[in-house]
């Protein structure tokens, strides 16, 4: 039984195979589902205090015959398209362009929708010395502060805090098999084992495949991927993304405002009532 | 004058601190150390290393004498995940909780310099200072309560990020508690942080460094990824001092390095002028 009473489509995948299925090189990616979403879709750039982070694409285009801001996470197709887009892993920038967009829509009332994709933010030098710790701090603050509805789906990678700095929504759902952890199998073993070759057995632990989230009240919903995985068909893929978004954003745009941040504040909140550590110690709601 | 007066008698602990297991030798200066000695300084040895301190030498050393009243102390932290391997985190924690050990977060009210105040500490000891369920639970809720009763908060932290063995759930904790320090704001209610080594990951990435006013300890390191998970994914050298507090200093994430000694008097100071 889950919290939200949808019951996730069964599989015979090892957990492995789904991590290898998220992290899939022929995966649709963010970019391939927003052109089908939003064909109008128009691209915007920069934090608007000193760069742009191509690891996350930012835009508004016309979804639903509403004007939507979207931005999601872009792993790169090719090689040198991988290295310029840092295999979709967030610089500071990156937040700071999050915010700057997700302003923008509160100016204009657009609803926004997340695309979440990444193994990471960016564990190297430069992101520290840009203080990536503050901005991805800064952002989940500010999500909680946007009065316009946000719908977010993790598409294929979501890990750790570079993924949830995207990931403050009043709705969250997954792609079938996309994975979201508290870090990538790799880093937890690394952290658990200091080995990182241990990831088979920490992907295994992590409980962090589309059904464990679901079962534990994380995200609302599992969206089915055609047999074999999304990679076989872009188009099927996009449209059960697109009627499942679109579905969940219907009943937030009516909300008034205030309502809206009070349930965006008690979804995480209460995020983890149902295993909370004591009977004593669960949520008040 | 009154106030002047009454700064003064702010000393640079609380209380007495516990007694807290340390090298023979000052790791900073190669000095004998003299345990009663460093006590009564708080844990700075003359050379200026500052040795680390768990939550129970923290809240001795923030609250007036006899002024801590620890909340939510009796909730402990459940293995989730049936998490085994390496080893069985329900062990892990059984151990720490026989040792004395009282989850990674332990907060409550007491007072500072006459002025009442919620306080959060994390405690390194336990599985590395990291942010669970119940150490969530127990930042939002005193985050919330300060909230209702207008009382400043202050953060003690020292952690290496979230919980692998709570999962996904772990995670979600930098999202509740960063609605709370969102809350904290939006009311006025002031909110410092004292940033002590090491302070990481998923709490450098949430509420260790989105206080009003964020406070490093000499010597401290502070950051997003570890240096060690630094090399193996970019094969970068780091230099000297990286991720130190005189590093986030100079990069603008902190607002100042002080030393343990003169921190009491920085804290009851600013509780004095902040509303």
């Amino acid at each position: 039984m889950t919290r939200h009473g949808r019951r996730p489509p069964q599989t015979t995948l090892s957990v492995w195979q789904v991590v290898e299925l998220a992290r899939h090189a022929d995966r649709p990616y963010s970019l391939d589902y927003i052109r089908r979403l939003a064909p109008d879709f128009i691209e915007l750039h920069g934090d608007r205090l000193s760069g742009d982070d191509p690891a996350l694409v930012a835009g508004i285009g016309t979804w639903h015959d509403r004007t939507t801001v979207f931005l999601g996470h872009q792993k790169g197709r090719s090689l040198k398209e991988r290295v310029a887009r840092n295999w979709g892993m967030m610089h500071p920038e990156g937040y700071r362009k999050a915010i700057r967009l997700a302003n923008h829509a509160a100016k204009f009332n657009f609803p926004i929708v997340c695309l979440i994709d990444t193994p990471g933010a960016y564990p190297g030098a430069g992101a520290e010395e840009r203080g990536i710790a503050a901005a991805i701090a800064g952002a989940i603050m500010q999500w909680f502060r946007v009065p316009v509805p946000i719908v977010a789906a993790v598409i294929g990678e979501g890990g750790s805090g570079g993924a949830l700095g995207m990931g403050v929504a009043d709705r969250v759902i997954m792609l079938e098999n996309s994975i979201y952890s508290v870090a990538s199998p790799e880093a937890a073993a690394s952290i658990v084992w200091r080995d990182n070759t241990r990831k088979v057995e920490a992907a295994e632990q992590l409980q962090l495949t589309s059904r464990d989230l679901l079962a534990m009240g994380v995200v609302e919903e599992v969206v089915p991927e055609p047999a074999g995985g999304a990679q076989t068909d872009f188009d099927a893929t996009a449209a059960a993304l697109d009627e499942a978004l679109h579905r969940h954003l219907q009943p937030l745009l009516t909300q008034p405002r205030d309502e809206l941040l009070q349930h965006r504040y008690e979804r995480f909140r209460y995020i983890d009532s149902l295993v909370h550590a004591e009977p004593h110690f669960g949520p008040k709601i | 004058m009154q106030l002047a007066k009454q700064r003064a008698e702010v000393r640079i602990t609380g209380a007495t601190l516990p007694p807290i297991p340390l090298p023979t030798n000052c790791p900073g200066c190669g000095v004998g150390l003299d345990q009663e000695v460093l006590r009564k300084h708080a844990y700075v040895c003359e050379c200026g290393h500052h040795f680390r301190m768990g939550a129970d030498a923290w809240i001795a050393f923030v609250a007036d004498r006899g002024t801590w009243k620890e909340r939510w102390g009796d909730v402990r932290s459940h293995d989730l995940l049936n998490w085994k391997v390496p080893k069985p985190y329900q062990a892990t924690i059984d151990q720490l909780a026989e040792e004395g050990l009282n989850e990674a977060v332990r907060t409550g009210t007491c007072a500072l310099g006459g002025r009442a105040i919620w306080l959060a500490s994390f405690d390194f000891r336990f599985v590395g200072g990291t942010l669970s369920i119940v150490a969530g639970e127990r930042l939002a809720r005193g985050m919330e309560q300060a909230v209702s009763s207008g009382l400043p908060y202050l953060l003690v932290a020292a952690s290496g990020g979230a919980r692998m063995q709570e999962g996904v759930l772990a995670l979600m904790q930098m999202a509740k508690v960063n609605a709370a320090v969102g809350r904290l704001h939006a009311a006025g209610v002031p909110y410092f942080a004292v940033l002590t080594d090491p302070t990481f990951g998923g709490t450098a990435a949430s509420l260790a460094l989105l206080a009003d006013i964020n406070i490093a300890e000499p010597g401290a390191a502070i950051g997003f990824t570890g240096p060690r998970v630094i090399k193996q994914a970019t094969y970068a050298d780091l230099p000297p001092g990286f991720q130190s507090a005189d590093f986030q200093l100079a990069r603008g994430q902190v607002d100042m390095v002080v030393p343990r000694t003169e921190l009491r008097r920085l804290l009851a100071h600013l509780l004095e002028i902040y509303p």
